[in-house]
């Protein structure tokens, strides 16, 4: 498929990410170090993942379920380190202000606890997008393309990089509410994400069935609207909130 | 707003019917999906090679692949851009005829695929790609308009400037199938291709002639190494070797369109069987030593080339090398040359050819020893035939080259036709097992052995006595048949692997190319897997018995009557008291100078060499076919456009965004 497609389809997985990163990250040299050091977190966890899983790999089964439980252990190992990340957050958030004190200089303030929180998502979206997506892709830059047989629509690695934009933004966008959660104690925005995640994670099982592919992608996408448009709203109404006190 | 979103997504989810059936294609890893992603074919190529005047057979256009979408032969009618065809055997000949006549419609010909399948001799009434008067520059008589090969089309003389490959009996079938999906293709971006690599280095060089390639080492010429064995051996340390000899030959190599499928099992292999076997029959006699005359087999190859074997023969006879040694080319009185006999099984009977060149004594000597030995042999029902007087003169055969050396040399070419070859697919890959008769070999063997014997003893030794101690072992024959004609067994055969350790299990008659410099010890490493196997098989069964058997001859044996057989097997090695010899063979035009190859300008007491095309072989890197899908370009850019939209897209979103959150936050 030659350089040009290989590089498209590259760009379609991490171009928004890009966009992002060179639009708000690379103002402030804090969230390049935060986004590195997320996806650094988060692609460790996938490798360990992968290490755990490892001995029962490749799954000679044609039921779901195998592939079923294999989703679930690794949403749940994900989101408890979630938990993690937000908890050594919260530390270098207090080190951060008492710094702050001591130079008398202002707090951090809600818009850049939120970008931290961003910066954070991208790093486990491009984390994701680099593990399921950017290593699959080096036989798209030869002559041959794919299809898959159950998925004949479309070339194979559209569908794996159009599927890794759809993680990338329920990633990003997740780790805003789930900070935000977090930080307010409200337990409707802290188990959604979890279960966003996992319903995301299973409802690429759907691919799984001949041209499941036409529903499972569809489905995602609608996922990540919904991810994307839930942020926006708990953002809007935590700025005005902010701005009324 | 997000209800209804919702409520859209569920709808989505309900609407489907899941199924998991149907296979998985496992992949483990990158590299699996890489491997499935290209198919290898197995194709047997058609390879350039170079005579002085110009190039024939196939090679890739230039230093690329060859990159072309497949259709078939029938579909190739409208080509609309380059192809590769696939096509039939039966049709090949008129593809390629085509190709050479219509410009237009090979300028749209890639490639060519040609299918194998079972039974396809059937269908065919006959193939051959030779020329209907195979090295007719060679004949020593001037009615060259005689036709020995009807069915010959001589497409394997012409030169095609893109690649052709023989398919593989699996292979054909993945490919008809890739072929049908590209002509049911409704998705119009994609497109299954062959990727041909078949670059030849004389392509890249821009050499059009073997003088050139081989100056500049991109090619090397053709030819390899014969054998000759003395029955019984001949005592070198004695004075009196001038016995007349009785020179028995046969050849050893064929040729074919695909350079790796000659297999040649009518024409020539079917008279070397012949002679191994003979061979083997008269070692078991007793006092071949007394008989008046010495008995010699010599083995060719080349000979589809050029008559390269035996024209180096005489050439070192002339020379007295050390490849000849304790042979001289006055001595020879009489030569036999077993040619094709597997065909000669006819009405219940086996009939065979005595071609002769002229009338001499000597000639009809060996006429009546025939004769004497098919009476001998009642229940072979043999049938001795002198050819037509039509025919201008012997058929293509190394005795040829004997007789331009010397018009008046006696002798006959043993065959199983008379005016036309009984072989409908001479020089093609179809030459196969089932184009001979194992009973018409054996009778052939039994019928030139019992000559022999004749011949070589005194008129009144040759009583039917000793004549029916001669008998030819049928069971060998069909030992050396499975050995040298199938894949399985092969060359991995008890009788080969007994004296060598082939490279392949695949035998393949095509003479090579001669690797390093010619010489008369050559290293093992450097002759081919047949040439090794008739050495040590006629080394062994002309050998005299040695009572004290040394095992292990890693240093050459003690004396120079003796030779190490067996050499590559678990034993080590044997050193028997047998004279066989390797003979180099390549033509009398080259000359292997300090690292170079050189052609010798034409000597007119050469005849053959001056009309000798000094076939050379391009060298090449490595020859394959891959399968597999390309996108239209056209796509690719679209996925590339894609791409970047979406990044600008993103980016436009997020600066509103942030605009209007900072213009929000603003406001108050």
């Amino acid at each position: 498929m030659t350089l040009a497609a290989g590089i498209g389809y590259a760009l379609l997985a991490l171009g928004p990410s890009l966009s992002l990163f060179v639009s708000v990250i690379s103002k402030k040299p804090f969230l390049i170090l935060t986004v590195l050091s997320s996806t650094l977190v988060w692609l460790i966890s996938m490798i360990v993942l992968s290490g755990v899983w490892r001995g029962f790999l490749p799954l000679k089964t044609t039921t779901w379920w195998p592939f079923g439980i294999l989703i679930l252990t690794s949403v749940a190992f994900q989101e408890g380190l979630r938990v993690l990340f937000w908890k050594v957050y919260k530390r270098l958030e207090d080190i951060l202000d008492a710094f702050a004190d001591r130079v008398s200089k202002p707090h951090l303030s809600l818009t850049d606890k939120m970008q931290i929180a961003l910066a954070g998502g991208l790093g486990h979206g491009v984390a994701h997008a680099v593990f399921f997506c950017l290593s699959l892709l080096t036989p798209a830059f030869g002559p041959a393309t794919y299809f898959s047989d159950r998925c004949s629509q479309m070339p194979f690695f559209f569908v794996a990089a159009i599927i890794a934009l759809a993680f990338v933004t329920i990633h990003t966008f997740s780790m805003v509410i789930a900070f935000n959660g977090y930080a307010e104690g409200n337990k409707l925005d802290q188990y959604s994400v979890p279960i966003v995640h996992l319903v995301a994670g299973m409802v690429t099982l759907v691919n799984l069935a001949p041209g499941g592919c036409t529903v499972g992608i569809p489905l995602l996408y609608c996922i990540a609207m919904l991810t994307l448009f839930h942020c926006g709203r708990m953002v809007w109404r935590r700025l005005t909130e902010n701005q009324s006190r | 707003m997000a209800s209804t979103f919702l409520s859209l997504c569920l709808l989505l989810c309900f609407g489907v019917r899941l199924s998991f059936s149907g296979q998985s294609n496992s992949m483990e890893s990158v590299p699996d999906l890489q491997k499935s992603m290209y198919k290898v074919v197995d194709g047997y190529p058609c390879v350039r090679l170079l005579s002085l005047s110009g190039p024939i057979g196939c090679s890739n256009p230039g230093r690329d692949k060859v990159v072309a979408p497949i259709v078939t032969f029938k579909n190739a009618n409208q080509l609309s851009k380059s192809s590769a065809i696939l096509v039939s055997l039966d049709e090949f000949e008129s593809l390629l005829t085509r190709i050479s006549g219509d410009s237009s419609f090979a300028s749209k010909v890639a490639g060519v695929l040609v299918e194998s399948g079972a039974g396809v001799q059937n269908k065919l009434k006959g193939f051959s790609p030779e020329l209907k008067f195979p090295q007719v520059e060679f004949a020593p008589y001037h009615n060259t308009g005689h036709q020995w090969n009807p069915t010959g089309s001589g497409i394997m003389w012409k030169s095609y400037n893109f690649p052709v490959f023989l398919l593989s009996d699996g292979s054909t079938e993945t490919l008809h199938e890739v072929a049908t999906k590209n002509e049911n293709n409704r998705k119009g971006y994609t497109a299954n291709v062959a990727e041909f690599d078949l670059v030849m280095q004389v392509t890249k060089s821009g050499n059009h002639g073997s003088e050139s390639c081989l100056k500049e080492a991109t090619c090397l010429p053709l030819g390899g190494y014969s054998v000759w064995s003395s029955l019984p051996p001949i005592n070198i340390s004695s004075f009196d070797h001038s016995k007349p000899i009785i020179l028995t030959m046969a050849s050893m190599d064929s040729a074919s369109f695909f350079r790796d499928k000659s297999l040649g099992a009518e024409s020539p292999i079917s008279g070397l069987i012949a002679l191994l076997a003979a061979v083997d029959a008269l070692s078991h006699v007793n006092g071949l030593g007394d008989l008046t005359k010495q008995l010699v087999f010599a083995v060719f190859t080349g000979e589809a080339w050029g008559y390269l074997g035996s024209r180096r023969f005489l050439l070192e006879l002339d020379t007295h090398s050390d490849a000849v040694h304790g042979l001289n080319n006055s001595q020879i009185e009489t030569v036999i040359e077993i040619g094709s006999v597997g065909k000669g099984f006819s009405e219940g009977g086996h009939r065979f050819f005595a071609h002769t060149s002229g009338v001499s004594s000597a000639t009809n000597e060996t006429l009546a020893a025939l004769r004497h030995a098919q009476e001998s042999l009642p229940s072979e029902n043999i049938k001795i035939a002198s050819p037509s007087d039509s025919n201008p003169g012997i058929p293509p055969s190394s005795f040829m080259t004997f007789l331009k050396k010397n018009p008046a040399i006696s002798g006959i070419v043993v065959e199983d036709f008379d005016a036309v070859f009984a072989n409908k697919f001479y020089h093609s890959h179809l030459d196969d097992i089932s184009n001979v008769n194992s009973s018409a070999i054996v009778a052939a063997a039994s019928l030139v052995a019992r000559t022999l014997y004749i011949l070589a003893s005194e008129k009144e030794d040759a009583r039917d006595s000793a004549l029916t101690a001669i008998n030819v072992n049928a069971s060998l024959v069909e030992e050396l048949i499975g050995c040298l004609l199938t894949c399985d067994p092969g060359l991995s055969c008890e009788l080969v692997k007994s004296y060598i350790s082939p490279s392949s299990a695949c035998p393949s008659h095509y003479v090579g190319v001669v690797v390093d410099e010619p010489s008369s010890t050559p290293y093992p490493g450097y002759i081919n897997d047949v040439p090794r196997f008739i050495w040590n098989f006629l080394s062994d069964k002309t050998s005299i018995s040695n009572e004290n058997g040394s095992t292990g001859c890693q240093e050459d044996c003690k004396s120079r009557d003796e030779v190490c057989i067996k050499a590559e097997t678990d034993g080590k090695g044997v050193c028997v008291a047998s004279t066989t010899r390797y003979v180099p063979a390549y033509s009398t035009r080259l000359k292997y100078e300090s690292g170079v190859w050189n052609v010798l300008p034409p000597n007119s007491s050469d005849e053959m060499g001056v009309v000798d095309p000094v076939w050379t072989e391009s060298n090449w890197n490595t020859i394959g076919i891959q399968v597999y899908t390309i996108q239209d370009a056209g796509y690719d850019r679209l996925v590339l456009f894609g791409g970047i939209t979406i990044t600008i897209l993103a980016y436009v979103a997020i600066v509103i965004t942030r605009a209007f959150i900072t213009k929000a936050m603003k406001r108050d």
